[in-house]
């Protein structure tokens, strides 16, 4: 019997990371603004290296300020989005584990809107407020969710993960309308919450997300073995020597670390970390160890898809980029749902 | 190895484990019967710590929950009783988990040894051949035998099995026994298993436990506990006379 | 659960609704009435000289008769709140819609609930002779409730400066205020007048509609909204004017089509930078003129998005900016 690798070969790498930068390439060079192919790139090249800027037809800020943040933004963004569904897919031993289905990335809204709606900020970061506020009603929502599930149905079937999915977003938007009626005069802003977009997003929106990716994404990564043992059975995963509760600590800090900033960021993109995953096992397999990195790059690349789509489709107006996720979203919904029915355990 | 002393499991009102006391050393094969509902798996839960307990369990001399998680299960195996699987796994990736108690953590490597482990563990239960499958095409008895394969990969010195031959043929019922009997041969090891079948039990078993309804009814030798007398008393019923004439069909 | 996600974005832009004018035409609320009414028709007062008998038709064409002027009114609207306290009609105000914010005087009437959550029960038992409201989110059965409950439900429902003049003229004799009316309405025409002298020199001169700011999506105001109107009158040119209502826009467009002017109606909430210093500090706006010249100006108290007598005002006020503002606007050219 031959040793075999289970991660991610060098090969592998460089295509996933090869596709991943020719979507980028392309998500930058298309945009609500016709900028020339050529002229895209010479910016970014002078402006990496410190060159003078060169004369182009558009402003310069048009790629360098505007198109590229934001494109970045959005491939970290669907990065962690489908690592944390691949992540929570494995905790939770079932494939239509998302923080989006489970109601985790609406939590995340509602600890946001709360910030705002209460005014809870922190001085000299003006961000901070909503983010740390979201993070801690991500991982609120978790522990309820887990709670729940566990209480209702040990072996987290495919309906429970379901039902408590829809109570879950049911009492979130509930208190959400609540908060609504009562700083009614903030409700703009609110309604920002319920439908994410990344329009106008920043380098430091981008080294937030980056940061938090290299830091929890790593955490996650680390403990893809842990998390196959999860996958094939908690029970299992104790026995063969995982300290399950550290283990399940540990994912669920991260999960909600990365879901809190990127609702912050980007406000409730649903369904991304229930799409990527589930393509990418078709092409990977269940193994975390390929999975993770797979899902990485992929998360990535359907997001720079789905926002360019939102930008180009109406231009100039613009599609918030939670309706294109949610559409692809939905319908891959119902497709795993109906496999998990047909394959036996449901 | 084993000391267990009161064990008591509850939820809520209802006791399912009453006071039960037991101890396993070196060499033994310790039967837990018992009809349904008597308590026999609760046992093995309670062991494996995934179920809530009251009383004392000791480990190899120590406080089971003393122990690392990966420290326990170098020394205590389980094999449950129901397995079902949502990912398409490959049964070599399941097999090579069992090895995960000696390279726990983020940042231990897979050492010559575990390759060793799992090949022996391959070899005995005869997977060779279904290493590269989805664990989603298997059957019942081939799902059991990757469990198995998982368990001996792991390597502890005493497994708990949760009904081992459980959805195995009697082809494989009878392989399975026979390789646990050749596994306990070796010094430091011992079993204890939860069985149904009452002569495998009486067959393999050096000593033995009955439960009914939560209590200890006996406990000792094989041959002292697993007496007509004992049966009819827990089972309610003639166990030796159907047994008999369950026999005498294939002698006609 | 999507659709509850619906319900609850529906709920929180009652307030953008209200305030937008240039959305689809809802279906008319039609109770049973047997004259039907023209399509095309202005409300036509014929106040006949013996009783005091009032016959209007409001802005879908229904006919509202009153046996005299109305003294108990509930105005869903904060376009129509404005409109009879500029009236002064404001004493009649029984109650009001909860997004009715001017004058201050306004809060202190009771406030119902408004647009998807109207509460009848709340209207009712304020009773009011009048009901003023628009077509945004009644619907039949509500109106066939509050008629049969001997409340007169009256749609006014400007889309044009135009429109707002015929809601001013409707209420005005509702109320029998037809000459206070008619003060308002020739005052706003005056004052529309007056911000329309610059308009040659000006023309040319892009200005862009900020309705919600980058941080919670660009918003803009396009064609067929008041904004629109009123830059047409003062000679700027919408930079959004291929864009109909309200609609979010990619922010580059804002950069590429490099307007002169930039009016943010965003509103402060005392957190952060304001809104005027957030658009100059953003990232890359610098190339745009009207950040280049520091010609931004802020009018957060929904003057120029109410189909209300307050649109003159805005005119006014961002009007004056640009007289201010002349040579700086006048060299960028």
């Amino acid at each position: 019997m031959h040793k075999r690798r289970e991660g991610f070969r060098p090969f592998e790498y460089l295509l996933f990371a090869g596709l991943t930068f020719v979507t980028f390439a392309v998500s930058v060079s298309l945009g609500s603004v016709r900028v020339p192919l050529p002229d895209t790139v010479t910016l970014i090249w002078n402006a990496l290296w410190r060159l003078p800027l060169p004369e182009t037809a558009v402003s310069p800020s048009i790629i360098l300020a505007v198109r590229l943040p934001r494109v970045l933004s959005v491939a970290l963004t669907g990065a962690a989005l489908s690592l944390c569904g691949g992540a929570m897919q494995g905790l939770l031993r079932n494939p239509l584990a998302d923080g989006s289905t489970l109601g985790v990335s609406s939590g995340a809204s509602l600890g946001a809107v709360i910030a705002i709606a209460f005014g809870i900020t922190m001085p000299s970061l003006p961000f901070a407020g909503t983010m740390v506020m979201a993070i801690l009603f991500a991982f609120l929502s978790l522990i309820i969710i887990l709670a729940l599930a566990y209480r209702l149905d040990y072996s987290l079937s495919t309906n429970t993960i379901i039902l408590i999915g829809v109570i879950y977003s049911m009492f979130v938007s509930s208190i959400m309308s609540f908060i609504i009626t009562y700083a009614s005069d903030r409700v703009r802003q609110i309604t920002f919450w319920t439908m994410g977009s990344l329009n106008g997003s920043s380098y430091g929106n981008a080294l937030i997300l980056l940061g938090a990716l290299l830091v929890f994404g790593g955490v996650i990564l680390l403990h893809a073995r842990e998390l196959n043992a999860f996958a094939i059975g908690e029970d299992n995963a104790r026995h063969i020597g995982i300290n399950t509760r550290r283990v399940k600590l540990t994912v669920m800090i991260s999960v909600s670390v990365l879901i809190g900033v990127s609702v912050s960021i980007g406000g409730t993109i649903g369904f991304v970390g229930l799409v990527t995953p589930h393509m990418v096992r078709m092409i990977t397999g269940p193994n975390h160890k390929k999975l993770f990195p797979a899902s990485l790059f992929g998360g990535a690349i359907f997001l720079m898809l789905a926002d360019l789509l939102a930008r180009m489709l109406l231009n100039p107006v613009e599609l918030p980029l939670g309706v294109v996720t949610s559409f692809v979203g939905a319908i891959v919904f119902v497709f795993i749902f109906h496999r998990a029915r047909k394959t036996g355990h449901a | 190895m084993l000391k267990v002393k009161d064990l008591t499991v509850r939820y809520g009102d209802l006791t399912i484990l009453d006071q039960v006391s037991f101890h396993v050393e070196e060499g033994d094969w310790l039967m837990v019967a018992g009809p349904n509902g008597a308590g026999k798996s609760t046992i093995i839960n309670a062991v494996a710590q995934g179920a809530p307990y009251t009383g004392s369990i000791d480990l190899a001399g120590r406080d089971i929950r003393s122990y690392k998680a990966h420290e326990r299960a170098r020394l205590l195996g389980i094999l449950s009783q129901h397995h079902y699987f949502n990912y398409s796994f490959t049964v070599e990736e399941v097999i090579r988990l069992g090895r995960y108690a000696y390279t726990p953590g983020i940042f231990s490597r897979p050492r010559e040894e575990d390759e060793t482990y799992v090949r022996e563990a391959v070899e005995m239960t005869g997977l060779g051949p279904l290493l590269g499958q989805s664990v989603l095409t298997l059957s019942g008895g081939e799902i059991q035998r990757v469990f198995l394969a998982q368990l001996l990969a792991q390597n502890p010195s005493l497994l708990l099995l949760d009904e081992p031959t459980n959805h195995l043929d009697l082809v494989y019922q009878k392989q399975t026994f026979g390789l646990l009997k050749e596994w306990l041969k070796s010094p430091g090891r011992a079993i204890v298993s939860v069985v149904h079948d009452l002569g495998p039990a009486r067959a393999y078993g050096s000593r033995a436990l009955l439960l009914d309804k939560g209590r200890l009814e006996a406990r000792g030798p094989i041959q002292e506990v697993l007496t007509e007398e004992n049966l009819n008393r827990v089972y309610g019923m003639d166990v030796f006379a159907w047994m008999r004439d369950m026999l005498s069909q294939w002698q006609r | 659960m999507k659709h509850k996600k619906l319900l609850t974005i529906l709920s929180g832009l009652i307030l953008i609704a209200l305030l937008i004018a240039g959305c689809a035409k809802p279906e008319t609320p039609d109770p049973s009435q047997s004259e039907s009414a023209p399509a095309e028709s202005h409300p036509v007062q014929s106040t006949e000289p013996a009783d005091q008998s009032i016959t209007v038709t409001d802005m879908t064409g229904r006919t509202i008769t009153l046996d005299e002027p109305a003294s108990r009114v509930v105005a869903l609207t904060a376009a129509d709140c404005e409109i009879l306290y500029a009236i002064g009609a404001g004493d009649a105000l029984v109650g009001r819609g909860e997004y009715c914010d001017y004058p201050a005087e306004v809060l202190e009437v009771p406030a119902v609930q408004s647009g998807a959550e109207t509460n009848l029960e709340q209207i009712i038992d304020l009773d009011p002779q009048i009901l003023l409201m628009s077509t945004m989110a009644q619907s039949e059965e509500q109106v066939a409730a509050l008629e049969a409950a001997g409340i007169k439900c009256v749609v006014s429902d400007a889309m044009d400066i135009e429109g707002v003049y015929t809601a001013i003229t409707m209420i005005g004799s509702l109320m029998g205020k037809d000459a206070e009316a008619q003060a308002v309405i020739t005052s706003m025409k005056t004052t529309f007048d007056e911000v329309a002298v610059m308009a040659e020199s000006l023309s040319g001169k892009g200005i862009y509609f900020e309705v919600s700011p980058l941080e919670w999506g660009l918003w803009t105001a396009g064609q067929g909204t008041f904004m629109d109107e009123i830059a047409n009158l003062i000679g700027l040119d919408n930079a959004f004017a291929d864009i109909s209502g309200w609609s979010e826009i990619s922010e580059e467009q804002v950069l590429e089509r490099d307007p002169d002017l930039i009016l943010t109606i965003s509103m402060y909430f005392g957190e952060g930078p304001e809104p005027v210093d957030e658009i100059l500090a953003r990232t890359g706006w610098d190339t745009v003129s009207a950040v280049k010249n520091g010609l931004v100006l802020n009018l957060p108290d929904n003057e120029l998005s109410r189909p209300g007598p307050r649109l003159a005002e805005g005119a006014r006020m961002l009007f004056d900016f640009i007289m201010d503002h002349e040579s700086v606007l006048d060299e960028a050219a």
